[in-house]
């Protein structure tokens, strides 16, 4: 009665490195290996050094759930730490930093966004400045941590992104992966057999060929298996973004530690300062033509105020993307998208990947029409993230600064435009699909950078003013209690 | 407080109360001047109308009591529509308001619904879904606010008198001191340097200024239209059917909780129960039937007595391609057209009316609220229509001229990629905003005959034997538990009686 079944995907190759190929594995382990399908890995020597950091948004968390990793094993292998935002220095000369904090819900009064009550009162003269309204920046800005030492978090409208040294998070990974019966070789690749747009096999530096009904290509910007696909051409992204060069570097740690990474924006780029438990990760992206490695490495203990210690590493960097999937293959990671990581989003492209494929994954081997409506998915995806990084550059007030000036002036993607107008004109803030970022991320970083809409809803004025009043107030009481309430950072997880 | 905003509405009717009801119920009087101009010359063509969830939003939104507005519209339930002879000659299947099962090893019913299927061992579809089961033995109930229930798992919307809903919100509006002005508009005057809309100017010679006009005005769409010139994409090509015919009967046994559309030769015929009579019509496509043959067609398929002679309609499919010009927005029919096939028209008429809200201007308007406007009904507009075509794509019918054609024209990409990647796997995306959700598309899919032959791998991950165990465990409690409701004809005499129905059905207390 029913049709023969057409050959499935069996057997699935990950080759690449760090992160990507780890969280690949995993992720498509877990959810495919009791089907039947087995995941193998080739590891490629590493491209990180002692000084690298992984810092996350929250949805980390969520991965982490779903690949069976607990958050507080993770945090004490990685000697990693929980943050709820980021705090964003000197993208103007004259405007305080604000924090973009991970709170999980926008904030309403009947039903309003709290926003527009906002840009009404701050019309008449109130001076609190938005992040004070979110209980993620308040707490960050004590100190606070949303979870303890043993993992317990109390039920909050906020989450925690997080820093891990790349390092070790890597080795975690790479044991968690192991202890699953996942199958792992380290090598390199010598060379790829195709067929059309369909890879064949791989064969290794170390002489071994090996074939696969999927291959994952999680290598990195080399993207070795993906950039030899015909018709994939990688679209550069350096029209909106001018920073060519990535420089990690350590400090000694924090004390106390603080409770976010801070983004110092200098005359070439930014420098990121992310804590860990035992030392301070730092990282510099910017534009070489205006201030060379040297000079960027020198300006550091200026810039952040620490002292570097260990060993300090550059890397070029181009930023763009390609088609993620063509034939069998798949790029995941760093192979199919070169962002910056300014907000915290190296690991959660590689989530977004995956997530998509596993949503997506081949429902047979041979015929493979899932590719279009993944690359197309992934695409709309990859613009809103790149659209939401974009938007610190453009709305940037550091004048007289050539990289500045000229970040200011850029032609911005055409939705983009499309959202800052609308924002400018009434603090709404359209949102398509495939949204990383929600209302109130988009809503704290464009008034953090100054982008105050020009009206308000006029439904803020069916809320009687007395009423709006008490209601502000009693939310700044229960954001101080509930900060009140939260442990300590520094005590949760100082070395002492 | 500056003065209010001054917006006139031009055009009673669905949209042009629906609209009033939004602004007066939700603003302020010292916000908004509202005044609506209607002509009781121009009538409304006085059908059921049937409408979709969401409907329930709205009225919750402006305040309207849903058991006082059911008793005076003479509304029913409704939990879907029964598409009749579709997919084939003989076929039935219903789009329900809700799902098809529960997930079932990390991936949505349906791909284990197909993996059975494919193994000799499912029933139809529509036995796994609570609503479809309820629909089939004419029962209703309100859903179970416990979610973990069986009972949870659907919703409902209304067939009404979408005259007699035009009436309540008229006086509902009118009590709430919006002022309706008895007229035709017989020029539409614009200010010379501006190119806005200054006044309308009705056959009393009374002229009506305002800050921004609301075209609630119907198919011809008077100011959008007319006045502004406003374009208009046509999807004919893609939509075929430009007229229908509509006919009351006196209401049959057949009290049916859900919407009927039967194909025909050259389109369908809507048939809508409402508790005083029933809606009935015939949508079709004057390239295939003439009008003649069209009326004796529908005449000849009635369930119950005619109350009038039907009534004709013209339409051309597609929408403006600004609804929002300069300081005009087209709501309702002006702003563009869709057969009522999946009853979208009033939730269509709300989007526009509760986006309005969203983005109420002030005095002057800034054209960027228009841009946001526009975009937020355009992708609602073009979702729906994917979503039609689908209806007619996807036929095998073969005994008329209107079904080969529309199964073998070319369809736009984005529902290609739907209709390939659904019947390889069982996909279908999910968007952000915007009508009809996987269940929808999916009863719509396997009910016209695009059956996946694959399915999500993950599926494997449970053993067959406990997947057909569980699906047949659901199947017998969404049956025992429909069991137990009332009928649709009880529980609406129960629940809204309306002042008509049961002088006019003859029967009952």
């Amino acid at each position: 009665m029913s049709p023969p079944m057409r050959p499935r995907v069996e057997q699935v190759l990950v080759v690449g490195r760090d992160a990507a190929v780890w969280l690949s594995a995993l992720a498509l382990h877990k959810a495919l290996a009791r089907t039947g399908v087995k995941v193998r890995v080739v590891e490629m020597p590493s491209l990180l050094t002692p000084a690298d950091v992984y810092s996350a948004v929250p949805s980390l968390g969520a991965l982490h759930s779903l690949l069976g990793l607990e958050e507080a094993a993770v945090l004490e292998a990685t000697r990693g730490l929980p943050v709820l935002g980021q705090r964003f220095a000197n993208w103007s000369k004259s405007k305080a930093p604000f924090v973009h904090g991970y709170d999980t819900h926008r904030i309403t009064l009947n039903d309003i966004d709290f926003l527009q009550f906002w840009v009404k009162a701050r019309g008449e003269g109130m001076k609190v400045e938005l992040d004070d309204f979110s209980l993620a920046v308040a707490a960050a800005k004590q100190g606070k941590s949303a979870v303890s030492r043993d993992g317990d978090r109390a039920e909050l409208p906020l989450s925690s992104g997080y820093h891990l040294d790349a390092r070790a998070y890597v080795d975690l990974l790479r044991r968690t992966a192991l202890q699953a019966g996942i199958e792992g070789r380290g090598a390199d690749v010598g060379s790829v057999q195709r067929d059309g747009d369909r890879i064949v096999s791989v064969t290794l530096t170390d002489g071994m060929t090996v074939q696969a009904d999927l291959f994952i290509d999680a290598s990195g910007p080399a993207a070795v298996l993906a950039s030899g696909a015909p018709d994939a051409p990688f679209e550069s992204w350096r029209q909106w973004f001018s920073a060519d060069r990535i420089l990690v570097a350590e400090a000694p740690r924090l004390k106390p530690l603080p409770a976010f990474s801070q983004i110092a924006a200098f005359p070439a780029g930014w420098v990121g300062l992310y804590p860990l438990k035992d030392r301070t990760a730092l990282v510099a992206v910017y534009d070489s033509r205006t201030m060379s490695d040297q000079a960027v490495l020198d300006a550091l203990p200026v810039l952040t105020g620490l002292p570097l210690t260990g060993e300090a590493a550059v890397e070029d960097f181009h930023p763009g993307a390609r088609p993620p999937w063509t034939g069998n293959c798949i790029a995941i990671g760093p192979a199919a998208v070169s962002l910056e990581p300014l907000d915290a989003i190296q690991l959660h492209l590689i989530h977004t990947g995956l997530s998509n494929l596993i949503a997506l994954f081949p429902a047979e081997a041979e015929a493979l029409p899932e590719a279009e409506a993944y690359n197309r998915a992934m695409a709309s995806h990859l613009a809103n993230i790149r659209d939401f990084l974009i938007t610190h550059y453009a709305l940037n007030k550091r004048f007289d600064e050539p990289v500045w000036d000229r970040a200011r002036d850029m032609m911005l993607p055409e939705k983009l435009q499309a959202r800052l107008r609308v924002f400018a004109a009434r603090g709404r803030v359209p949102l398509y699909d495939d949204e990383s970022f929600q209302q109130q991320n988009w809503a704290q970083i464009l008034i953090g950078h100054g982008l105050i809409p020009a009206s308000y809803d006029p439904m803020v004025d069916t809320v009687p003013v007395e009423e709006q009043m008490g209601k502000v107030r009693g939310l700044l009481s229960r954001i101080a209690e509930e900060v009140q309430l939260m442990p300590v950072l520094d005590t949760e997880f100082g070395a002492g | 407080m500056n003065k209010p905003l001054e917006i006139v509405i031009v055009g009673g009717g669905t949209a042009g109360w629906m609209s009033a009801a939004g602004l007066v119920g939700v603003l302020k009087p010292d916000q908004v001047k509202v005044r609506l101009v209607e002509s009781d010359d121009i009538g409304t063509v006085g059908v059921g109308e049937a409408t979709l969830p969401q409907m329930r939003e709205f009225n919750d939104r402006i305040g309207i009591v849903e058991s006082d507005m059911m008793r005076k519209t003479n509304a029913t339930f409704k939990l879907g529509i029964e598409f009749r002879d579709w997919g084939f000659k003989g076929s039935s299947y219903v789009h329900p308001f809700g799902a098809h099962g529960r997930p079932l090893g990390g991936v949505g019913f349906h791909h284990q619904w197909t993996r059975a299927r494919l193994a000799g061992r499912a029933a139809d579809i529509g036995d796994y879904s609570y609503a479809i089961t309820a629909s089939r033995r004419n029962r209703f109930d309100f859903p179970a606010t416990d979610k973990t229930a069986v009972n949870s798992t659907y919703d409902y919307a209304y067939h009404f008198d979408a005259g007699l809903y035009a009436r309540y919100l008229r006086g509902w509006c009118e009590a709430r001191g919006l002022t309706r002005t008895e007229g035709k508009v017989m020029e539409v005057r614009l200010d010379p340097t501006s190119g806005d809309v200054a006044a309308i100017v009705l056959e009393s010679g009374e002229v009506i200024t305002g800050d921004l006009f609301i075209d609630c005005s119907g198919f011809r769409g008077l100011i959008i239209g007319g006045a502004l010139n406003g374009p208009f994409e046509d999807w004919t090509r893609w939509l075929p059917c430009d007229r229908a015919l509509a006919v009351p009967t006196e209401r049959s046994e057949d009290f049916t909780p859900y919407t009927r559309s039967t194909a025909l030769e050259a389109g369908w015929q809507w048939r809508i129960p409402l508790q005083h009579r029933t809606g009935n019509g015939y949508v079709y496509s004057s390239s295939f039937i003439s009008d003649d043959e069209a009326i004796t067609r529908l005449m000849g398929n009635l369930d119950g007595a005619p109350l009038m002679d039907p009534k004709p309609i013209r339409f051309k499919s597609g929408r403006r391609t600004a609804s929002w010009t300069r300081n005009c927005i087209a709501v309702g029919l002006a702003s563009g057209f869709l057969e009522p096939l999946e009853s979208t028209s009033i939730y269509l008429t709300q989007v526009a009316v509760l986006t309005l809200l969203d983005l109420l201007p002030r005095r002057p308007i800034d054209p960027v609220l228009a841009e946001e406007f526009n975009r937020v009904v355009d992708n609602e507009y073009d979702r729906v229509r994917d979503f039609l075509i689908l209806h007619y794509k996807a036929n095998n019918r073969t005994d008329s001229e209107l079904w080969r054609h529309c199964r073998e024209m070319e369809v736009p990409d984005t529902l290609r990629e739907k209709m390939a990647l659904f019947g390889h796997r069982g996909h279908i995306a999910q968007y952000k905003d915007g009508l009809f959700s996987p269940p929808s598309w999916l009863s719509v899919f396997v009910g016209q005959g695009v059956l996946p032959t694959g399915y999500h791998p993950m599926a494997d991950s449970l053993p067959l034997p406990a997947v057909l165990e569980e699906m047949e465990a659901l199947r017998t409690r969404i049956s025992d538990r429909v069991d137990a409701m009332p009928s649709h004809a009880d529980f609406v005499r129960d629940y809204c009686a309306g002042e008509a129905p049961l002088k006019a059905m003859g029967a009952g207390a």
